[in-house]
């Protein structure tokens, strides 16, 4: 657990996010290229196919967040440190927006594949309701109305809501659904030729550094905004105001 | 519509969650110096 922290705070130097940024921006570019122009496109969906690789690796970096979310949720109510709740308030939002991005682009994916941008199938069902808790989750907080008591149901949340996310891996083997089985995360080797794995893995690498990048801008934004204002869901008479506050104020996650 | 609009639809839909989300926290990032100097009667933060 501390060197899951200790980890986390490297991201933190102004360094280290430049070196990420630089990372991410160009590992999405040569990604879309390799994606798009080098690999070959599917005998039996053609180039719609080249959607998996972002849709995938996107579903992976929610997943990846979510997980993160549990673990500093569980750091927090273990230790009732308030660093834990930043951890995980920052990867809650980062997994909301990633996992809401696998879902546009699984209805992409879908619609030429499936003939329908939606349906209520178990994989797409549960996927919704990953992304509803995490979306309540971040709602929670701006309506709790102290910082350890939202800090508390807030890592409650991050536990209990965890458990969708191996549903919603496991819905496509537990029952019939319309979306394809797991592909390279399932037990024996890949079912993918060997040039679109190797453009996926890329593609795992590079949206995991990105999450890395956002994170720990996220953490330095929470860091600043914690020490700028006493949390938003204290009651706004008891806070401190600064002598001429800016435009706009600051939110706090 | 054609395969390869949804294929360009995917991408552009990619690059706009991760730097749209980017964009935000440089915002928030601005508003949050700008208040800790305020409050703090100190420089950035």
């Amino acid at each position: 657990m501390r060197r899951f922290y200790r980890l986390l705070s490297a991201l933190g130097t102004v360094r280290a996010q430049r070196i990420l940024g630089w990372a991410t921006w160009l590992g999405l570019l040569v990604t879309a290229v390799v994606a798009l122009a080098v690999v070959p496109a599917d005998a039996d969906q053609g180039d719609v196919q080249r959607l998996m690789y972002v849709h995938v690796p996107a579903a992976w970096v929610a997943f990846l967040s979510f997980g993160v979310v549990f673990l500093a949720s569980v750091g927090y109510l273990k230790t009732g440190r308030i660093h834990w709740d930043r951890i995980a308030v920052s990867s809650a939002e980062i997994g909301v927006v990633f996992c809401a991005l696998t879902i546009v682009l699984g209805s992409l994916w879908g619609r030429p594949v499936w003939g329908t941008w939606w349906t209520w199938d178990p994989r797409l069902t549960t996927t919704a309701l990953l992304l509803l808790i995490y979306a309540g989750y971040l709602s929670l907080r701006k309506v709790a109305d102290s910082p350890a008591r939202r800090a508390r149901w807030s890592a409650v949340i991050g536990v209990v809501g965890f458990i969708d996310v191996p549903i919603v891996h496991m819905s496509v083997v537990w029952w019939r659904s319309l979306h394809q089985e797991p592909t390279v995360l399932r037990p024996g080797a890949p079912t993918i030729a060997g040039s679109m794995l190797a453009t996926l893995l890329l593609a795992f690498l590079v949206f995991s550094v990105a999450y890395g990048y956002l994170m720990a801008v996220r953490l330095r934004v929470g860091r600043l905004e914690e020490r700028g204002a006493v949390p938003v869901s204290a009651p706004r008479a008891r806070r401190p105001q600064p002598a001429v506050a800016p435009a706009g104020g600051v939110t706090n996650a | 519509m054609h395969d390869l609009a949804y294929v360009a639809a995917g991408y552009v839909a990619t690059g706009v969650a991760v730097g749209g989300y980017r964009w935000r926290l440089a915002v928030r990032l601005r508003r949050a110096r700008q208040y800790v100097a305020t409050a703090t009667g100190r420089g950035r933060g």
